[in-house]
């Protein structure tokens, strides 16, 4: 080894001949030189030991970084095959919501022309409300007309109830004189009379106990006219019988035969039909004065709505060309002289039908009786 | 004083002469007041005005008084006869023109007796006049004369 070291170090070696103390010393150069260079070397091999050293430790760390690069991409695999789907759902959700967008924009559509239409059906109201507030305007307008002439209505009333009572009063004092005045004469002073002025004398009477009924009937006509209606279930077919009874007490000489449906109840004002029924039936009772067999029938049509209430006679009947006469105030188609009575009991019978919401009319035949019907709840004929 | 007798309040002076007459054709002979308005009906039923001094303790057996008098009505006459003492026990026949439910409701509240009404043929008129008299003045009982 030394002598390839010695012929490596060809520079110190002289060329001259040898010399063994320069040779000797030579070599203790090379030798001096190869120590130092050793010992470069041992510290660049520790160098090189050391980077070997880092080189290794670089190596771990890169390869620990390889490994959590490994998983990351590891991680990012499974991260895009998750993308991938979530991809694809996204795709889908894409699809379907361009489908619901299709629908929404139908849905848009529809429901633009919905607010078209509700527009329109919105300006129809509009105009229907203004037209209402207008029918509102004119009917608070007639309202305020209706109690207005209701307040009148009411004083009239009022003024009717002193009238009337003024006449129950007043109009009756006269009468009682007249009369009364005339029987102290006939009997105080009858002989100062002939047989002429004695009928005279008894027609002044008989006038006023005329003037008397007339009286009463006006008073009962403008009663039934004022006053409430209270209805109320009343048992007309047992009013009626109650009513005749009465007639046959007051004639009891008079063979009347009376027929009445039983079972005849309505809802009306007790008073009111009461006054209604007499009327009617002191017609009839009236009326078949002149027969031999008499026969009043009180009843109801079968099958007829509203009911529809007859008063029969077979009494002396009348002009059928008249008819339109019968329910007026003061009417008359007999001459009292015929039959007594005040032309006032059928008005009187009207209006108490009117009150009731029904409607009367009649049907008859000179010498061959008359029928008077009559409902008493709205409802046509 | 003792003496039965009427205090007929009626202001129409047909209607008092044929009243008078009724009494007479039904012989009924007691004596008989006549006040022509509710006032004079107070004034003697309280001895004051025209009846000034009069013992008002010497009370009619029975009062026949219309309703509609003047100054002062018959229903205001009735409701002071039936305030005071002395006189609220007497008994009161309203005999009037009228047979108005009103009258009759109002006549009957106010405390009288009776309510007849007045027809206008006489015979009937004489027969109500005639059957009130002997009731108040024989059939029925008086009430017992007030204490001093």
């Amino acid at each position: 080894m030394s002598l390839a070291v010695g012929e490596g170090a060809g520079a110190a070696a002289p060329s001259d001949p040898v010399d063994p103390r320069a040779y000797a010393s030579a070599v203790l150069n090379i030798l001096d030189d190869s120590a130092l260079e050793k010992a470069r070397l041992i510290d660049t091999q520790r160098a090189v030991f050391s980077l070997l050293q880092d080189i290794a430790d670089e190596k771990d760390r890169l390869e620990a970084t390889q490994k959590a690069v490994l998983n990351v991409l590891d991680d990012a695999a499974w991260e895009k095959s998750h993308l991938i789907d979530t991809q694809r759902a996204m795709f889908n959700l894409l699809d379907d919501v361009a489908s619901e967008k299709a629908r929404l924009e139908i849905a848009q559509k529809a429901i633009l022309n919905i607010l078209e239409d509700f527009d329109l059906e919105k300006k129809k109201v509009e105009s229907a409300n203004i037209e209402l507030r207008g029918e509102i305007a004119e009917r608070r307008m007639a309202e305020e007309a209706l109690r207005k002439s209701k307040t009148e209505a009411e004083a009239v009333s009022k003024e009717l109830e002193a009238f009337s009572y003024s006449v129950a009063h007043d109009l009756r004092a006269p009468l009682r004189a007249v009369d009364g005045f005339s029987q102290a004469l006939l009997k105080d002073y009858g002989e100062c009379f002939d047989a002429r002025g004695r009928t005279y004398l008894q027609y002044v009477r008989e006038s006023a106990q005329q003037m008397g009924q007339l009286i009463d009937a006006l008073l009962s006509l403008s009663r039934v006219s004022r006053g409430e209606m209270r209805r109320e279930r009343v048992d007309l077919s047992d009013l009626a019988r109650k009513i005749m009874a009465k007639f046959r007490q007051a004639q009891p000489e008079r063979q009347v035969e009376l027929v009445v449906e039983e079972g005849l109840t309505a809802r009306v004002d007790r008073r009111l039909l009461e006054v209604a029924l007499s009327n009617l039936l002191d017609n009839a009772w009236k009326f078949t004065g002149k027969r031999a067999a008499a026969r009043i029938e009180f009843g109801a049509r079968a099958g007829v709505r509203p009911r529809v209430y007859f008063v029969r006679d077979n009494g002396a009947g009348f002009d059928a060309r008249y008819v339109d006469k019968l329910f007026g105030v003061f009417q008359r188609l007999h001459s009292t002289q015929d039959f007594e009575g005040t032309g006032i009991g059928l008005a009187t019978v009207y209006r108490i039908v009117r009150r009731h919401g029904g409607r009367v009319w009649a049907e008859g035949e000179v010498n061959r009786g008359a029928t008077f019907y009559f409902t008493l709840e709205e409802g046509n004929r | 004083m003792s003496e039965k007798y009427i205090l007929l309040v009626e202001d129409n002076r047909w209607d008092e002469e044929l009243i008078l007459r009724a009494l007479e054709i039904n012989r009924i002979a007691n004596k008989v007041v006549v006040a022509h308005d509710g006032a004079e009906a107070l004034e003697y039923m309280f001895g004051t005005g025209a009846y000034d001094g009069r013992d008002v303790m010497d009370l009619p057996t029975v009062i026949l008084m219309d309703i509609k008098l003047p100054k002062i009505d018959g229903l205001e006459v009735l409701r002071r006869i039936r305030a005071d003492v002395r006189t609220r026990l007497v008994p009161v026949a309203i005999l009037t023109s009228s047979k108005e439910e009103k009258d009759r409701v109002v006549g009957y509240a106010a405390g009288a007796n009776s309510f007849v009404r007045k027809p206008i043929e006489f015979a009937e008129f004489a027969q109500a006049v005639g059957v009130m008299g002997l009731y108040w003045l024989v059939l029925n009982e008086p009430p017992p004369p007030v204490e001093k």
